[in-house]
């Protein structure tokens, strides 16, 4: 159980792409990010940005189709066999969305499996079992089987269950998801500490709380432009491609004249068309409102011209009025 | 990390015990199929043996003494002792009563001569002296000095024997070779057999001679189809068991299916839990082969019929069990080293 080696990240033009429903989604798309060693890093976003895959891959339980993951003076995204088992093992710490703890475990048998899958004794494991449950103030907690442990006891299991091995990265996904205020206090400390020792805590979350205890944010998410802007006028050839697939989109576009196809690429790799969009109608509006990626791709069957709105003034042209604020938690 | 799978035993224990009952259910049954075989053969070899003979003559034409009744002379034995080789010889008659003790059993009734080759040895009593007495195997149900009415002739029980019977437990009554042939061949001189002590080199006109195996495989013939189906009986509770235990272990294995993923993503080797489940497996099926012991043990008496379980299938139950544990933990184990330990990132 040696002291970790500090570790730097660096993230290189990453690709992810899946299969999801028989289509392609690409949540990841040339991703690049640095981070050092002891820094708190969030990745920011919504459900389905990205953030849980991307922890997978840093994780190497994950394979990108392209681009490179270095952790320290490891690429992590060529290591094969053994040597990803070992780097699962020593080198990275996970903190799982909803703990994922072992039922039938008691919370230091919990900690004592990653110990016991190396060479560890038993008894070597328990003691550091014992000794990281303690740090996490659960020395008196020991023996109590997940069931009898709130969410956040059973969180810093999984947090003393992550430092097990004493790894130089944690990456941990919603570590607030399922607790209650009083106990996102504690685990947001825990957290906090493990990079304030020279770790490099990853962050996949949702929730903007923890923004103030970051060293720094990742927005996975595309950001809609509200900001008042003028109209964009596209004129388009037969077949030319308005916006692909899996781009970020700030524009809400109007058929002024002739048709605009929407196509979805399929994982076969074939294209599935969705609607043929006729004058006079809108489309585009889903990523812009909901901070979503292009779910297709949009071109135009023969010669057309659109414009393209930001979402405010396609609001006002639209008559769509903001939603009201009916009640606000704390007034 | 066996902890892991012990403790997870632990944690689903109802179903365990269900799983070690049920499947110790199955391997008693397998047992006990295993001792109504072993009793067929066994109680071949102690009819045989009951003559205390070393050859058997019957009539050429006969299979053998005890599933042909093809009558040859009692005087034959006269011309067998002649035969060079043979020490002592005497006429038997094997024929089958049924009688009223007081419920209708069938019996297998041996017409021999007192104290000559073929009378009996006694397990309490006395040997047969001479006519009106019977020795009786003490599955017949009749105690000592009791009587026995062999159609309407009345002959008292003198001594008993243990264990002598054949045909699938039916018993055997000694009886005088002189009462035999009264009550069934008509008062004819008459036997189906000459038993003979010796080792005789030829056989007199119209007689032929055969060992005691040959006479015991001739006894087994008409219980080879019965002992085949219980042998594929037990195959088919081995297949079972298998069943049972590997729904068992797939059943958990599906449930575990998140902690699988979680113990990847940390680390742990496809090859540690393949283990984990390989020990589950092996506990499970251990545990059910000592239930079956004790089944069997409970089970045993209470069967109509002779169950005779060889120290073998003792033997061989915990090797079965080892074997049928591992072969049914494939699913199990196919299970676990497939799971994906990206799954290990999914929500509640």
């Amino acid at each position: 159980m040696a002291d970790f080696q500090p570790a730097d990240l660096a993230v290189r033009d990453l690709v992810i792409e899946y299969s999801s429903g028989g289509y392609k989604v690409r949540p990841i798309d040339q991703f690049n990010l640095d981070a050092s060693a002891g820094h708190l890093v969030l990745l920011l976003g919504a459900s389905g940005c990205g953030k849980t895959t991307l922890l997978s891959v840093l994780a190497a339980i994950l394979r990108p189709n392209s681009g490179s993951v270095r952790i320290g003076d490891t690429e992590v995204t060529e290591l094969r066999g053994a040597a990803l088992t070992e780097y699962r093992r020593h080198s990275v710490g996970i903190v799982f969305q909803a703990f994922n703890l072992v039922p039938s475990l008691s919370a230091v048998e919990n900690v004592m499996v990653p110990l016991r899958s190396t060479r560890a004794t038993r008894r070597g494991a328990k003691e550091r079992a014992v000794s990281l449950l303690e740090r996490v103030d659960l020395g008196h907690r020991l023996s109590h089987r997940p069931s009898d442990m709130s969410g956040g006891q059973q969180q810093r299991v999984a947090i003393a269950r992550a430092l097990a091995h004493d790894p130089a990265v944690i990456l941990a996904d919603e570590p607030t998801a399922h607790l209650d205020y009083i106990q996102v206090e504690g685990v947001l400390k825990l957290v906090r500490d493990l990079a304030d020792d020279g770790r490099l805590v990853v962050v996949a979350t949702h929730d903007e709380r923890l923004i103030p205890l970051a060293d720094g944010v990742v927005n996975l998410t595309p950001r809609a432009d509200t900001s008042p802007r003028e109209p964009e006028v596209v004129r388009l050839e037969a077949g030319q491609q308005l916006f692909a697939q899996g781009e970020p989109g700030d524009l809400v576009y109007t058929v002024d004249e002739g048709e605009i196809e929407i196509v979805r690429a399929r994982a076969d790799g074939s294209e599935e068309r969705v609607t043929v969009v006729p004058t006079g109608s809108y489309f585009g509006e889903l990523a812009p409102m909901f901070g979503l990626r292009r779910s297709a791709a949009a071109r135009a069957v023969g010669p057309a011209v659109v414009t393209g709105y930001g979402l405010r003034d396609f609001r006002e042209r639209f008559d769509l009025a903001e939603p009201k604020v009916l009640a606000q938690s704390g007034d | 990390m066996l902890f892991v799978s012990l403790r997870d035993l632990q944690w689903r224990l109802r179903r365990f015990v269900i799983g070690v009952l049920a499947t110790g259910l199955v391997f008693a049954l397998a047992l006990l199929i295993s001792g109504v075989s072993g009793s067929f053969q066994n109680e071949v070899s102690r009819a045989v043996d009951a003559f205390h003979a070393d050859r058997w003559f019957v009539a050429v034409r006969a299979f053998g003494p005890f599933t042909s009744s093809t009558l040859i002379p009692a005087s034959a034995a006269t011309a067998v002792r002649h035969e060079p080789g043979v020490s002592a010889a005497d006429p038997v008659a094997i024929l089958r009563f049924t009688v009223r003790v007081p419920a209708v059993k069938d019996i297998n009734v041996i017409g021999v001569v007192p104290h000559g080759v073929g009378a009996p040895v006694v397990r309490d009593g006395r040997t047969l002296a001479g006519a009106g007495e019977v020795v009786a195997d003490r599955s017949v149900g009749l105690p000592l000095g009791a009587t026995l009415d062999l159609g309407g002739t009345k002959l008292r029980i003198v001594g008993r024997t243990s264990g002598v019977s054949y045909y699938g437990g039916t018993p055997v009554a000694f009886i005088s070779l002189a009462d035999a042939q009264q009550l069934m061949l008509g008062g004819q001189p008459l036997a189906t057999a000459i038993v003979v002590r010796g080792t005789p080199t030829a056989a007199p006109a119209g007689l032929r001679v055969l060992t005691n195996a040959a006479v015991a495989a001739d006894l087994q013939r008409p219980l080879k189809k019965a002992t085949q189906t219980i042998d594929f009986l037990r195959v088919l509770l081995w297949i079972i068991a298998a069943g049972i235990i590997g729904s068992v272990l797939y059943l958990q294995a599906l449930e575990r299916t998140r902690d699988f993923a979680v113990f990847k993503a940390t680390g742990v080797s496809s090859s540690t839990l393949l283990v984990g489940i390989a020990l589950q497996a092996l506990v499970l099926a251990g545990l059910a082969a000592v239930a079956a012991l004790v089944l069997a043990w409970l089970l045993t008496p209470t069967m109509a019929m002779n169950i005779e379980i060889s120290r073998s299938s003792y033997v061989a139950l915990p090797i079965v069990a080892i074997v049928v544990g591992l072969v049914s933990s494939v699913f199990g184990l196919r299970r676990a080293v497939t799971v994906d330990p990206a799954l290990a990132f999914g929500g509640a």
